[in-house]
């Protein structure tokens, strides 16, 4: 029998890799080993929340500094520990070698000093993180601070970055991070947590970090370990199944922090139809934001909604944008995007039925599982544009502008718009009706990060403690001096 | 194909051969006799000899007739069949069926929707006038009034509604191959009783309806009651509407995308919600107070059943309670199914409803909108073939075919010979287990399917991947979730 991967729980600085019980291997997945969770579940929570303490005795440069050489120890090509989870990924994770490696050498240039010090700022800003802010307020001095809080993670396993932004996110706030391992990437974090312990075994920042993997929805571990008494916010990613896991356990002390499943969809102007070269540009932006990361990605666009009109004319020129937008795709370079690792054969069956229907609809490749672009003839998307992936991408030809408000709904993240300017139009109406992002198109892997709102809300202000200091001023009014009738309570 | 030179000349065996595939084409009941033992006792070499030609046949024949076959056939650069499995690239996926851009229902477009069918059918419905249609239900009237079409609906969780062409002569001929399967012993010849008997039919389903669920009443009325109205008993006087299915579809889809005012539906229709409720919240009662009636009147008589099982559980379960048992008469059949999802019923629910109705076994059969022919389970829960029904098992990742032996999981493809109203190609969504070489204990010596068939779509997601892209099972999901309250 072949060796089969290990992913090691990592608690508070210690790695852990015995009491090896079998996960996975359903469904065509790849079945791995873990420490048995029932064993390791006393160990995960932080017990009093006192021991905290430790966090506030260092300052928020000393945090960054830690980020930054956690970033530095992260360079891939000399840490063994993500090389190793980096080829035992290539079974689990949804993109291919080429991409997912790329994924994992850019991960040291999330945890430059700089970029984490301007989300913050964006977000929280630092004198929250630092101390406590003081101002006045109807007469009182007020003094607000935002305290950590023992947080724990269920992390999406479809980019190996999310485990990396947990850690960040716990850091900066002075939190304590438990991070639950997703089956399709239960080793990517392990091995973060594993280099911090290699770096800086007693730093308080890794004794903050742990990460484990349990099948979710296992009744009896999660029962046990979602109580307000270990942890007091769960950040729930992904889709209705793993939230619903983590609802039953949410009542008053535990808050549910949800980032929900997302799509992503694009809009193209008139303006950028009017000349051959910015009809390329246009193409080679679909292009770009469709293909990255084989579309496996929330930020991944999936729907073109085009303003070329529906009449002859319009539809030869979303047939020309599509035919282009199907070549640049294929000639995306092998780190960003590649033939997806396999097709999902319903989706075929999908695009191969309007193969068929040439009065309604043009599909351009996809014959070879490659990708493919469907063109549509009317003002509409394809009946199965939820599915959409593996580099499948819908154009829709539309008159104006209100139609194009049917892309948008609560599921939409990010809305790719070309020419830019036309975001000026778009993003009052667009977010009323759900979307949550507005990007140049082509951007959408390409931002300045999350810098603080992610899915229409601040994840990283939620993760912290709210706490307010109120000392009376001289205008104060004792109430204890009051008599009948004088009572004016203040809400 | 089969060895013509065991079988005499060359000449004769291949004229034998397809003399049997246009007959199987034209009504394969009345080729075989109408006898259920004589469908399901051919050699395997002869079935598959006569299921090449008449595929060949159908090729040629449908080719010129079906303009999107024709399209699929010169894209793959087919010509002429020389093994069964070269047939694979031929058949078309069941969403072909819905394969129209959703905004000819919303609005209103049955000309255009009757130009998106009539590319699928061999039928010409070019003549039809359709202008005058303001319903789902008023189009496929006036298709099945004008033309030998009698197209079946469906709908789906996207809330697109699938459009299947069948003729009136495809539903018959369904019912009466069901007819021939559950009430002929297999091993017997057929008797007069088998064959000409009227039978009560009760049904807790309707008049009428462009639908697997409302052709129930109608055909199995003319089948089974042998067009007698005093012998078919069904709960609901009226046509189970079309357009109340697709509002409801559009309802949930509306739902799921959290914008409930974006149902994209005509008005009349929408103002019909209200109906749609109504019949919703009353149906499960009147279903069940129905066939408490009926039991009580047809106490005695050899009774047809069609029901869901929990329905049937329920009504059986209070009648033993009462002290009621086996109501219907010798000869009754009971066929049940679906109607599970979401409803527990206990482990020996069947006994309960054997015996309430005085039956020895209940039917079970697999089949699907798409196609003519139902596979009736045997009394060894095995689904067993028709022999001109071509069964494919389709590797789920590649989508080739699966060889023609052993026991074969994937993806279930057929090819319904009988079928007229369109291509009797299709590839399912349903992942079967095939059993080709190791012989029924039933006796018959037809190929099956094992009893356990799921959705692929229901396959999909499963453990705990969690992604940050939404994925239609997610919200699937949701909408189970929502729906279970």
């Amino acid at each position: 029998m072949p060796k089969q991967p290990i992913s090691p729980a990592v608690i508070r600085g210690q790695v852990i890799d015995s009491d090896l019980v079998e996960f996975g291997g359903r469904g065509g997945d790849i079945s791995f080993l873990a420490p048995d969770p029932h064993k390791i579940i006393d160990r995960l929570p932080l017990g009093s929340p006192s021991k905290l303490d430790d966090l506030y005795r260092i300052s928020f440069d000393e945090i960054l500094d830690y980020l930054e050489e956690l970033g530095r120890q992260l360079a891939f090509d000399r840490n063994e520990h993500m090389q190793e989870a980096c080829e035992l990924s290539y079974g689990t994770a949804p993109v291919t070698p080429p991409i997912l490696r790329s994924l994992y050498q850019s991960m040291p240039a999330m945890f430059e000093r700089e970029r984490i010090r301007t989300w913050c700022e964006t977000s929280v800003p630092i004198p929250y993180l630092e101390g406590w802010v003081e101002t006045q307020a109807n007469g009182f001095d007020v003094a607000v601070r935002a305290y950590g809080s023992r947080c724990l993670h269920v992390v999406a396993g479809n980019a190996p970055s999310i485990g990396a932004v947990s850690v960040m996110r716990g850091a900066v706030t002075r939190g304590d991070t438990i991070i639950k391992a997703p089956s399709n990437d239960p080793f990517t974090t392990g091995a973060i947590a594993r280099t911090m312990c290699d770096f800086a075994p007693d730093h308080p920042i890794t004794k903050h970090v742990s990460v484990a993997y349990w099948r979710g929805g296992d009744e009896e571990f999660e029962s046990r370990l979602y109580q307000p008494h270990n942890i007091e916010k769960i950040v729930a990613w992904g889709g209705f199944a793993s939230v619903k896991h983590v609802t039953k356990y949410i009542q008053p002390g535990l808050e549910l922090i949800s980032l929900d499943p997302k799509r992503s969809a694009a809009v193209v102007g008139a303006d950028a139809l009017e000349s051959s070269q910015m009809l390329e540009e246009a193409a080679a932006r679909i292009a770009t934001d469709v293909g990255a990361v084989n579309q496996n990605a929330c930020a991944s666009c999936r729907l073109v909604y085009v303003m070329c009109g529906t009449d002859d004319d319009g539809i030869a020129t979303l047939s020309k944008l599509g035919k282009l937008v199907y070549e640049k795709m294929m000639g995306l370079p092998p780190d960003l995007s590649t033939k997806p690792k396999s097709y999902d054969p319903s989706l075929k069956a999908d695009v191969d039925a309007l193969r068929l229907m040439d009065d309604w609809y043009e599909v351009i490749g996809g014959e070879d599982g490659e990708g493919a672009v469907i063109v549509s003839h009317t003002p509409e998307a394809v009946d199965f544009a939820d599915a959409l992936d593996d580099r499948t991408v819908n154009l829709i030809p539309v008159d104006t502008m209100d139609e194009i408000l049917d892309a948008v709904d609560a599921y939409t993240q990010t809305v790719g718009v070309f020419p830019h300017e036309l975001i000026g139009e778009l993003r009052h109406k667009m977010s009323l009706h759900g979307a949550q992002r507005f990007v140049s198109l082509g951007y959408a892997f390409n931002g300045p990060g999350v810098i603080g709102p992610q899915d229409a809300i601040e994840p990283v202000r939620r993760m912290c403690k709210w706490i307010v200091v109120e000392t009376p001023g001289e205008q104060s009014v004792p109430l204890w001096e009051l008599q009948e009738g004088e009572l004016a309570l203040s809400p | 194909m089969a060895s013509a030179q065991e079988t005499g000349s060359p000449r004769t065996a291949d004229a034998e051969v397809e003399r049997n595939a246009l007959g199987w084409i034209a009504n394969p009941l009345e080729h075989f006799g109408m006898s259920n033992t004589a469908i399901h006792s051919l050699p395997r070499e002869e079935v598959e000899a006569t299921q090449l030609a008449a595929m060949q046949i159908l090729l040629e024949r449908r080719r010129a007739q079906i303009p999107v076959l024709a399209k699929l056939a010169d894209a793959q650069e087919i010509h002429a069949l020389h093994a069964i499995d070269d047939m694979a690239p031929l058949l078309f996926e069941h969403k072909v069926y819905k394969s129209y851009p959703i905004s000819l229902l919303s609005k209103q477009r049955f000309d255009q929707l009757t130009q998106w069918l009539n590319r699928l059918t061999p039928y010409d419905l070019s003549a039809v006038d359709v202008s005058q249609c303001d319903s789902i239900d008023g189009w496929l009237g006036k298709l099945r009034d004008e033309t030998p079409l009698d197209a079946a609906t469906s709908s789906g969780t996207s809330g697109t509604m699938s459009f299947f062409p069948k003729t009136k002569g495809d539903y018959r001929l369904c019912y009466e191959g069901l007819r021939v399967q559950v009430l002929q012993k297999f091993g017997d010849a057929p008797t007069d009783a088998d064959l000409n008997e009227k039978l009560h039919v009760m049904t807790p389903t309707y008049r009428d309806g462009h639908s697997s669920l409302g052709s129930i009443g109608p055909y199995c009325g003319e089948v089974f009651a042998k067009g007698d109205p005093d012998y078919l008993h069904i709960a609901f006087d009226y046509k189970h509407s079309a357009d109340l299915a697709w509002l409801a579809a559009r309802l949930n889809a509306a739902a799921a995308k959290g914008d409930v005012t974006k149902v994209d539906v005509p008005e009349a229709l929408l103002a019909r919600r209200g109906e749609l409720e109504r019949i919703r919240q009353e149906s499960p009662a009147l279903q069940s107070a129905f066939i408490r009636k009926m039991v009580k009147e047809l106490n005695g008589e050899r009774v047809l059943a069609i029901g869901v099982s929990p329905l049937f559980h329920e009504v059986a379960s209070s009648g033993l309670a009462e002290g009621v048992s086996n109501v219907f008469g010798p000869g009754s059949r009971v066929l049940t199914g679906g109607g599970g999802k979401g409803v527990v019923l206990p482990d020996d629910w069947d006994e309960t409803v054997k015996n309430f109705f005085g039956v020895d076994r209940l039917f079970n059969n697999y089949g699907m909108t798409e196609m003519t022919s139902l596979l009736i389970g045997c009394e060894h829960d095995h689904y067993h073939l028709p022999p001109w029904v071509v069964l494919f098992v389709l590797d789920p990742e590649t989508g080739q075919p699966m060889p023609r032996t052993g026991s074969r999981t994937g993806r279930a493809a057929f090819f319904d010979i009988s079928h007229d109203g369109t291509w009797g190609g299709l590839i399912t969504g349903d992942k079967i287990t095939a059993e080709w070489d190791t012989p029924c204990p039933c006796g018959r010596s037809s190929a099956y399917v094992e009893e356990q068939i799921v959705r692929f779509s229901e396959l999909q997601g499963g453990d705990d991947k969690i992604t940050c892209a939404a994925t239609p099972a997610a919200q699937a999901e949701a909408l189970d979730y929502l729906n279970a309250f």
